[in-house]
């Protein structure tokens, strides 16, 4: 369980989000949902305990994230939006180190490797440079790093950016099959991919959360068509 | 659950990112033509010297050390966290289940072997003595160990400089600054300079006695092995690789 109430996040005077209050359960898949620079990313970063808030409170299955920073990082997968992969190591070596330092080994640590090769679909370059690999296959990579552990939560920042529409499938299904008993929060600004894959939204904008919610209860409170675009823009018209 | 960690995870942790960088090292070119030019400036400077002295020590070699760090350390330090800012793998690193003093100290110890596996290049000149004649091998020792505590010094501050930055010239060039201070400020044409620019404080003085790593290191170098020395440079070494670890921390907030 995630709870995130009166969350704020400053960079020194600039504020980045302000009065971000949700809670996730077991099960869901959401979509946070926003333009560029309305801080999807710094909430995943405080969620990941990348960031620390500047006020209010985030807890992890009742652990404070400022205070229990190494359990909560035990419980997730994340992975940035910048895809960040150490370039000149090989796929499968990357992936191992993630695991060791992930506390993983042995027996377990094959399994799991085994398990993420299979599922993201890495076996083509397995024993390739990383920045000889496409940029969706990087991508592809960032998940199987984040999933290496097998986290109870999921925290992925635009995880099919330079996906081609069949690596979108495919990471729908992946994302379907994985939500079973787990947390998955996923962002984007692309907001078709964000309808057909997630439960449940989140709508930020300009830093303040603006929606939360299902999409047939959205559109019934905002009274506009069961179209996610069509309630973005009210929203985002209702609060510019 | 407990945020605390157990000794025997909390030096796991090390050695998965001290196998990293390592691995690191090996992988990358630059490491290798670092090292050379290291070896090649510093062994030709030795032998150059050698010959016009002819005598059977490595004096020469270990005299110039330091002006040779000033220039080699930040080069292999430079990249150890400016890359992984501008890389972002930050990130990654710091949302493990790490803490980051464990991140700081696995960069630390691969930087060190990589320095002390460029210093063995030099072990080629010991066995040329010792074909020779007979030099003194407590004297060499010695030498050697003020190296080593002069180079882990450096790696300290060549860390905590790329910890400031993004950018890996910016941390080269603050490293070698940095080194230029610790080890001009015990130079005597240095000392005698400030000195004169305000005489009733004994700035040049001050500066030597306090900060300079030239007495403590030339006492190894004469084949003395003072504890002072050795706590100088431990302790100078931990606090910047705690400066390090605070820089950080406060990325964070």
């Amino acid at each position: 369980m995630i709870q995130v109430t009166d969350v704020a996040k400053w960079y020194g005077s600039i504020r980045a989000v302000e009065n971000i209050s949700f809670s996730l359960a077991p099960g869901e898949i959401v979509g946070f949902v926003g333009p560029n620079g309305a801080g999807k990313s710094t909430v995943l970063k405080m969620l990941a305990t990348y960031l620390l808030p500047t006020s209010g409170k985030i807890t992890i299955d009742g652990l404070d994230a400022v205070s229990h920073p190494l359990s909560i990082r035990r419980k997730i997968g994340y992975l940035s939006g910048d895809t960040p992969l150490y370039q000149a190591m090989r796929v499968d070596k990357f992936l191992r180190f993630c695991g060791k330092a992930r506390g993983l080994s042995g027996n377990v640590l094959k399994k799991n490797l085994a398990w993420v090769v299979d599922i993201c679909g890495l076996s083509p370059h397995l024993y390739k440079r990383i920045d000889q690999c496409s940029t969706g296959f990087r991508q592809r990579i960032g998940v199987g790093a984040a999933l290496i552990h097998d986290p109870p939560i999921l925290l992925l920042d635009e995880p099919t950016h330079g996906f081609d529409p069949l690596q979108v499938l495919a990471f729908r299904d992946l994302i379907q099959s994985l939500s079973e008993n787990r947390i998955i929060l996923f962002s984007s600004h692309i907001i078709p991919e964000v309808s057909t894959l997630s439960d449940r939204l989140l709508i930020i904008h300009q830093g303040n959360l603006l929606a939360d919610g299902r999409i047939d209860n959205l559109a019934e409170k905002t009274g506009q068509p069961r179209d996610l675009e069509a309630i973005f823009i009210h929203l985002v018209r209702q609060e510019n | 659950m407990s945020d605390r960690l157990r000794p025997k995870d909390f030096a796991r942790g090390i050695g998965v990112i001290f196998a990293r960088e390592i691995n690191a090292y090996v992988d990358t070119p630059i490491a290798y033509i670092y090292a050379s030019v290291f070896l090649i400036l510093s062994c030709s400077t030795f032998m150059n010297a050698f010959f016009l002295k002819g005598a059977l020590d490595m004096a020469p070699y270990f005299d110039l050390l330091p002006y040779f760090l000033i220039l080699f350390i930040p080069a292999i330090t430079m990249r150890a966290w400016a890359e992984e800012y501008s890389q972002h793998t930050i990130e990654l690193l710091m949302t493990m289940p790490l803490i980051s003093i464990q991140i700081v100290i696995g960069k630390y110890l691969s930087a060190l072997v990589f320095y002390l596996t460029a210093l063995l290049g030099t072990s080629p000149i010991v066995l040329m003595l010792l074909f020779l004649g007979d030099p003194d091998l407590g004297l060499i020792f010695s030498s050697y160990l003020g190296a080593l505590c002069l180079g882990s010094f450096f790696l300290s501050f060549g860390l905590f400089a790329s910890g400031l930055t993004r950018n890996q010239i910016v941390a080269y060039v603050i490293a070698v600054l940095l080194g230029f201070v610790f080890v001009l400020s015990g130079h005597e044409k240095v000392v005698e300079i400030l000195d004169g620019l305000a005489p009733a404080y004994h700035i040049g003085n001050l500066l030597y006695e306090s900060l300079s790593v030239v007495p403590h290191y030339s006492a190894f170098t004469r084949g003395i092995i003072a504890l002072p020395a050795v706590l100088y440079f431990f302790f100078l070494s931990a606090f910047f690789l705690w400066m390090n670890n605070r820089s950080l921390k406060r990325d964070r907030e």
